[in-house]
């Protein structure tokens, strides 16, 4: 049985029994690379759910609305999606009980960007992971084709270091294992050497394209207050007008509001529709955190204290203390 | 980027604890220390009463410089207020260089209620480094 049909038929289980009100999973789209999230109450609709290479999607924010109007929901989880559980645990936007983890253990998902760089987008029906390899089924005559599935990997991916749910209540499939293959701060390393005037030059060129949509604050898990800062009127903190100093000030708030608290699930990048790396900024925050007060991984284990909640008395500080 | 450095008057926001650096300025000001005039002070109870957001507005609104100043670590009125002011704004301050803001023109210093002599020559620094940079231009509104 793929893993399809184990999500199917342990959602209409789940369903049948009543021991959740609510799934939530991946869906299939029309084209081969969607994958929306599917909101199902009735059993039936199990049949609509559809395991591939890009169930991308982190459906842990969906809860906290879902679970005003829903008992229990159950939620097909990632490896990356479970740290965005442990941080609304953590940040006790939800309760445990609540919510009923599936877990699906992931080996990388897939890059449309790279497989259309190859020239594989056109004609391409349906892309399926078999051992190191996408099996990709095409249009017409050729059929289907076999590529090394590393080539063709999200970057997030191939930085990822959990590919099995860190938390889960049942677990679909055989957990994988995955070496990290890239370093995730390399990006920052390299920003950071370019002198000063560079970088703010780089940055105005990227934020510049933002267009305040505010999809990188709705998707992220760690984004959870009950009134965000930046939709108040009284005080406005952000103001309307369409210019750079506006989109900076929302960029800069917005990876500081995360900071020690940021799960690096790269949601936010993902759902930008303008292109903005806005890892390269969560990851500096992640590398500043780590170099100054210690190692420390968000959403790994909701009992802890995010560093930023709490200080030492020796503590090394950013700037003179003369 | 281009304004003329000539006759330039660097515009300082200082955000002064009530308890210590306030303190600190009272005692230059009482003990007649001179320092320039470029420093405009806004008190706050704690340093760590400092939203990040503050910074980032007064960088908007016009300010060339900004300058947080608390009490010494163990010495906060509330305990332990300048304990977290220094991880966050320690963690503010790189993250405003990686952005390409001159560190020098986002600074955090410890003033205590009886050192009015650090005050006024942390001020007389600030204000000088500033000057040397010249106008900012980054962050800003629109005009």
């Amino acid at each position: 049985m793929n893993l399809t049909e184990k999500m199917r038929q342990e959602a209409a289980q789940i369903l049948e029994s009543k021991e959740a009100d609510l799934v939530i999973g991946w869906g299939g789209g029309e084209y081969y690379w969607q994958s929306p999230p599917l909101f199902l109450e009735d059993a039936a609709g199990a049949a609509e759910l559809a395991f591939s290479p890009f169930i991308v999607n982190n459906l842990a924010k969906y809860l906290l609305e879902e679970l005003e109007s829903h008992e229990k929901a159950a939620l097909f989880v990632k490896g990356c999606d479970t740290r965005g559980i442990n941080r609304l645990l953590q940040d006790h936007r939800i309760q445990r009980e609540a919510v009923l983890l599936i877990g699906v253990p992931c080996a990388g998902l897939a890059d449309r960007e790279k497989l259309k760089a190859a020239g594989y987008d056109a004609g391409l029906l349906q892309v399926e992971r078999q051992g190191d390899s996408f099996i990709l089924t095409l249009e017409g005559e050729e059929g289907a084709r076999e590529v090394p599935a590393g080539e063709f990997l999200l970057d997030k991916c191939l930085e990822c270091r959990y590919p099995n749910p860190l938390v889960y209540d049942r677990l679909l499939g055989e957990e994988v294992q995955k070496p990290r293959e890239r370093d995730p701060m390399a990006r920052v390393r390299e920003v950071q050497k370019k002198p000063v005037d560079e970088k703010y030059a780089y940055w105005q060129e990227k934020l510049s394209r933002c267009i305040r949509c505010y999809a990188c604050r709705n998707v992220c898990p760690a984004c959870n207050c009950r009134e965000c800062i930046f939709d108040q009127n009284a005080p406005r903190w952000v103001g309307k007008a369409n210019q750079l100093s506006e989109k900076q000030n929302y960029n800069i708030i917005r990876s500081f509001h995360i900071a020690g608290r940021c799960i690096d699930c790269g949601e936010c990048q993902r759902a930008c529709p303008m292109d903005i790396p806005l890892m390269e900024i969560n990851r500096k925050i992640i590398q500043d955190l780590t170099e100054l007060y210690g190692e420390y991984e968000a959403g790994i284990d909701p009992t802890d204290v995010p560093p930023l909640g709490t200080y030492r008395a020796e503590d090394p500080a950013g700037f003179s203390e003369r | 980027m281009s304004v003329a450095k000539e006759g330039f008057e660097p515009l300082i926001v200082a955000f002064c604890c009530n308890w210590c650096s306030y303190a600190g300025a009272d005692l230059a000001g009482t003990g007649r220390m001179p320092y320039p005039a470029n420093v405009r002070i806004v008190r706050v109870p704690c340093s760590s009463r400092v939203n990040p957001s503050f910074v980032i507005r007064a960088f908007q609104r016009g300010a060339d410089g900004v300058i947080v100043a608390g009490c010494h670590p163990g010495d906060c009125h509330y305990h332990s207020g300048n304990f977290f002011t220094r991880r966050r704004l320690s963690v503010l301050r790189r993250l405003l260089e990686y952005m390409g803001i001159e560190p020098e023109r986002f600074q955090v210093r410890w003033i205590s209620g009886s050192e009015g002599a650090k005050f006024a020559q942390v001020m007389t620094d600030l204000t000088a480094d500033i000057r040397a940079l010249g106008p900012n231009r980054k962050l800003r509104d629109a005009l």
